[in-house]
């Protein structure tokens, strides 16, 4: 059974925007951020406020989001930002090897052994993990709505309007349409495992053991996805896919809403090069008010 | 199920590249919370070995479609953007293990097992060693961040995940061929 996106109709300003539009928009910020390679808070803090401003005028209710934003919260705070802190890794190299002024040593143990070394927090490492935060929200945020607010059956519509071919666009369209029912499957196995008295919040052993114990949760949700793919499969040549080219139901048309949206993703695409690139603007540094702040 | 037209883009690659990509973004996701040691943005994806997989049951289109959409879904989802050569480096490691497809005729087998694990590394070996390679130009790191702190252990990483998993997975998958008759 397919199972769809918790996809509702709601009149709001970002519904009513063209699926492309939203798409389109959603790459200009992560090419602007990613391309260029931005990391100068004074680009990311306003994107961020623009990326929340369109999340809220999703007007998506709590109670549908919660698992998901604790999900996001879990993974962007603590594992992101707590890796940002520690190491200072996973960005520019500039955030280990600036200079920057010493706040504390977290002394860090293996555990059982006396093998340990002492690891230096940074005002650098810090102000990194604080930018890396706003920076990965000012992406997410933008990707995190569309299941909620974009029309299941308009995924193929769009990437095919947006230029794909016709069995790209089927790919895109059913790999969207999957995750969810794979997702739900991946829960109802490992539920279905913890029946059985598989504990996986404690998986014992070395890695490899941990690894291999972790076969009980993926090899059902594969072998199951491979026996749903014939059933597709023979549903689509039935239907003779791929003999001729498609014709698609749905059709979409620009607004001026989805002008002026678009408009503003290339204008902030290409502003974000040319800082970048034109006048070395946009690279990582520590803002002076910060290193006051939290050294006096 | 093991069409052995290896180039052959139809139904069952739209198909089977969509169901590998959207099961690459879910474990993806349910795994990103292992980020490698040395390697902030590289995380431990056990789900690397249902890549290899797909590539190795159904060729190499389907594992590049499965890689690279898959790493993109998972990536965009999880806030991280998205970086064309790590989602091309997925792709690639996906399609070199598809190049095993052909030379599979029994999914139990040891010597066809070996055989897909053996392209499995080498998918591997090509697609991080793209994806590092690649940022040492597009992220400004030198040599030594790109192949110490990126290549290393996201190649490691993901070759412990394939030799553990994908025997698992290919053992599992010569039972329900043999249920399903094809």
């Amino acid at each position: 059974m397919l199972v769809t996106w918790k996809y509702r109709p709601r009149d709001t300003f970002i519904q009513r925007l063209d699926p492309r539009t939203r798409l389109i928009y959603m790459l200009c910020i992560i090419f602007a951020l990613t391309l260029p390679d931005i990391w100068d808070y004074r680009i990311i803090f306003p994107l961020f406020l623009i990326s929340l401003t369109l999340y809220l005028l999703a007007r998506i209710e709590w109670k549908d989001v919660k698992r998901v934003w604790l999900f996001v919260g879990v993974f962007v705070f603590f594992i992101v930002g707590l890796n940002g802190v520690l190491s200072g890794r996973g960005g520019p190299g500039s955030v280990t090897n600036m200079f920057s002024p010493t706040l504390f040593n977290l002394p860090l143990k293996i555990p059982f052994t006396d093998i340990g070394w002492d690891v230096p927090i940074t005002v650098a490492k810090l102000w990194f993990a604080i930018i890396q935060i706003a920076r990965m929200l000012t992406m997410a945020i933008l990707a995190l709505p569309i299941p909620y607010t974009m029309n299941p059956n308009i995924y193929g519509t769009a990437f095919k309007r947006m230029g794909a071919s016709d069995k790209i666009s089927f790919t895109m369209d059913l790999a969207f349409r999957f995750l969810p029912t794979f997702g739900r499957d991946f829960m109802i196995t490992v539920d279905a495992q913890r029946a059985r008295g598989y504990e996986v919040d404690r998986l014992k052993g070395g890695v490899t053991e941990r690894i291999r114990r972790l076969s009980p949760l993926i090899v059902p949700v594969v072998m199951q996805s491979t026996v749903t793919g014939e059933e597709v499969i023979d549903a689509m040549d039935l239907r003779a896919f791929g003999t001729a080219p498609r014709t698609w139901l749905k059709e979409l048309q620009y607004a001026p809403r989805d002008y002026a949206m678009i408009g503003l993703g290339v204008a902030i695409f290409i502003a974000c090069c040319v800082l970048k690139w034109g006048f070395g603007i946009g690279g990582f540094f520590v803002p002076d008010f910060f290193t006051n702040l939290l050294i006096g | 199920m093991n069409d052995k037209s290896t180039w052959e883009f139809g139904t069952r690659q739209v198909v089977y590249g969509a169901i590998g990509a959207a099961l690459y973004g879910v474990l993806s996701l349910a795994t990103n919370y292992f980020p490698l040691p040395a390697a902030g943005n590289v995380t431990f994806r056990p789900a690397v070995a249902v890549l290899i997989f797909f590539g190795a049951a159904y060729g190499p289109w389907v594992g590049l479609l499965a890689g690279f959409i898959g790493n993109t879904l998972g990536d965009a989802a999880m806030g991280w953007g998205f970086y064309w050569n790590w989602s091309l480096g997925n792709g690639l490691m996906g399609l070199v293990a598809g190049l095993a497809m052909p030379l599979i005729k029994d999914f139990k087998a040891r010597g066809d097992i070996i055989k897909a694990v053996g392209y499995g590394i080498l998918g591997i070996a090509v697609g991080m060693l793209f994806a590092s390679v690649t940022e040492k130009f597009i992220g400004g790191l030198d040599w030594n961040t790109a192949l110490v702190g990126y290549f290393t252990p996201a190649f490691l990483g993901n070759l412990v995940v394939t030799v553990i998993l994908l025997p698992i997975l290919m053992i599992a998958f010569a039972a329900v061929v043999a249920r399903r008759g094809r």
